[in-house]
């Protein structure tokens, strides 16, 4: 034989020799026998109890299926937890919500959207609003969260006969915050060169716009010198303030950027 | 011996008519008589229609629940007790559904071949006996009309795959033809080896002598069991589903029939499939009856006890098909007619040379020949 399959399959790593397959089983006894037989016995291992659930009656979190059912991680499911970083029900917490849209600004499906929430002393701020219709469980709008406050807890029944139970309101996700389900894990840490907002001087006009709409309150706005204008130079007509942005307690929402009239505000890697 | 359904059905209607009249039910005059006749057919085959499409319903629930066990999972579990009405549910949708045919079919044929389909197969369920009682139309040679009308199915598959316009039917309807050639001859040939054995083509007097001699199937092992793989082949079930073979053909030959036309064609499969449960049940396993001997003859004393029985053996009967259906890949047509041709055509010789040595050794009572 000039090629023996040693020889000619490179994708076995050196020492490891290729056999061939077993014939499949022919024959009365092989076509029928076996394939009678297996099923056979696949019947009676089920008669018992069959792999699958009865869903709406069992759930794989019933204290029955403790340590039954081994997941993916090998973990077997516990009592009350599906998995540890199950993205189901969204939970929100308003009191820390700072209104940033990084939620809604991430979200590919676009079901989120920010709505007008009364919080204490009469005023109202925006927090998220989610179409389950819509929503995807990507999880992308908690991460995105800069402050923690959006996260996926395991809850997964969501199931409704109406179309408008399907959107949650943010009241009702800080219900569900408030009844204490696993929730995933918050990550707040953020990469080391992380772009940061710039200012482009000449184009300012020292409006405020970016200070009053940051949540964070991150940005000051800081007397500037008013030049000595040149001979037959007009100096630009402006306010002589222009903004300075505490870099640790900016949140990258980009709120300035998209309020700035004069688009003199933009994304750059920190000097 | 115990009353027949249409003494019981004649008994109804007589009083019935005679209530109406004014008359003795006994003695019916004329036309009064006639018409009682008449609505006692009437009744009979309307009780032997009910009890098979119930029988029909339960049998494909039985098929549900088998094979989802066979394959690790429940079956219907919702509708009903463990799921027993989700088949009233499907059949009530599709009979909610618009008819219609595709518009280069022949309707025609189109529309003429689920119902003869259908009809053929539930005339079928007129004459077997279900129990002693419990025949709707006894004929003398009920087997041999049996298998003649169960045989006609074939045609009008082939009509409707016709008239359907579509390539994927017709291939069906053409495997449905090329199919009869295989396993038509080992069917009537392991029949005979029975007919042999029994002397008669009487459903009801092979049962009786099957309770009287001992079930065909322990001296005609082979022939039960060629006779099963041909019916298996007859019903066009898995491993036999050459017509239909979902994997390659759409829906197979009735790929274009939709709405109550394919609940009309989905509920004749297993009429079919009932009817050749039927079939192995009165030839080879006794029927309605149940050995006698030792203590056994109380399991057969109560009131409609044969009815329970045939019912009974026959769901073990389908719960084998089911098994296979479960274990066994399709066959390709030419293995079919390997199987038919080379494998079950000598065995079902074979089978019918064995009957003849048994009765030339004297069946039942045997004795060497004196030849």
């Amino acid at each position: 034989m000039a090629s023996s399959p040693e020889t000619t399959s490179p994708a076995l790593p050196p020492g490891v020799k290729k056999t061939a397959p077993a014939p499949p089983p022919s024959g009365l006894h092989g076509i029928v026998a076996i394939p009678m037989i297996t099923a056979a016995k696949q019947f009676t291992r089920s008669l018992w109890r069959p792999s699958t659930i009865v869903y709406p009656y069992e759930r794989l979190e019933d204290p029955s299926f403790r340590g039954r059912v081994a997941v993916a991680s090998g973990r077997p499911i516990g009592v009350g937890e599906v998995w540890d970083n199950y993205r189901g029900v969204h939970a929100l917490n308003i009191t820390t919500c700072i209104s940033c849209n990084l939620c809604a600004f991430s979200c590919p499906d676009t079901c989120i959207e920010m709505v007008s929430v009364p919080t204490e002393g009469g005023k109202t701020k925006r927090c998220p609003q989610i179409d389950y219709g819509k929503c995807s469980f990507c999880g992308f709008c908690s991460d995105a969260c800069p402050e923690g406050c959006l996260t996926m807890t395991t809850n997964y029944t969501l199931t409704t006969s109406r179309r408008p139970e399907m959107v949650y309101s943010p009241q009702r996700m800080y219900s569900i915050y408030h009844s204490k389900l696993p929730m995933n894990p918050i990550r707040l840490e953020r990469p080391e060169n992380e772009d940061c907002i710039l200012l482009d001087q000449d184009l300012c006009i020292g409006c405020n716009a970016c200070a009053r709409d940051c949540p964070t309150q991150c940005i000051t706005m800081i007397d500037i010198p008013k030049p000595e204008p040149a001979p037959g130079q007009k100096l630009p007509k402006r306010i002589w303030k222009e903004p300075s942005v505490n870099d640790a307690d900016c949140v990258r929402c980009g709120t300035c950027i998209s309020v700035c009239p004069k688009e003199c505000l933009y994304w750059g890697a920190r000097p | 011996m115990s009353a027949t359904l249409y003494d019981v059905a004649y008994w109804i209607s007589s009083h019935l008519l005679g209530a109406l009249g004014g008359l003795p039910a006994s003695s019916l005059p004329g036309a009064w008589g006639v018409g009682a006749t008449a609505l006692a057919w009437l009744i009979t085959a309307a009780v032997v229609f009910a009890a098979s499409l119930v029988n029909i319903l339960v049998l494909i629930w039985w098929e549900r629940k088998l094979l989802g066990r066979f394959m690790d999972r429940r079956g219907a579990m919702h509708v009903g007790f463990a799921g027993l009405l989700q088949n009233l549910a499907d059949g009530l949708k599709l009979f909610r559904k618009q008819v219609f045919s595709p518009r280069e079919a022949d309707p025609l044929g189109y529309y003429l071949a689920p119902t003869a389909y259908l009809i053929t197969s539930i005339v079928l369920l007129g004459f077997l006996p279900v129990s002693a009682g419990f025949v709707a139309g006894a004929v003398p040679l009920s087997l041999l009309l049996a298998l003649a009308i169960f045989s006609f199915a074939p045609l009008f598959i082939f009509v409707g795959s016709w008239s359907s316009n579509n390539k994927y039917s017709l291939i069906g309807g053409m495997r449905t033809a090329a199919q009869m050639v295989a396993y038509e001859i080992p069917l009537l040939l392991s029949v005979v080896s029975v007919v042999i054995l029994s002397g008669s083509f009487d459903l009801g007097t092979i049962v009786q002598d099957q309770a009287r001699d001992g079930w065909y199937g322990a001296p005609l092992i082979l022939g039960l069991i060629v006779f099963s793989v041909a019916i298996l082949a007859e019903i066009e079930r898995i491993p036999f589903d050459l017509p239909e073979a979902e994997a390659e053909l759409v829906e197979g030959w009735n790929t274009e029939y939709g709405g109550i036309l394919f609940a009309m064609t989905m509920m004749t499969d297993y009429i079919r499939s009932l009817v050749g449960s039927y079939l192995v049940v009165l030839l080879f396993l006794g029927g309605w009856t149940l050995p006698t001997w030792g203590g056994l003859g109380i399991l057969s004393s109560f009131p409609l006890s044969g009815i329970l029985w045939f019912q009974v053996k026959t769901y073990i009967v389908f719960g084998v098909f089911v098994w296979v259906r479960a274990a066994l890949p399709r066959v390709r047509t030419d293995q079919l007619l390997q199987i038919g041709w080379r494998r079950m055509l000598p065995l079902s010789l074979l089978n019918i040379a064995i009957a003849a040595g048994w009765v030339l050794a004297g069946w039942p009572h045997l004795t060497w020949p004196s030849v």
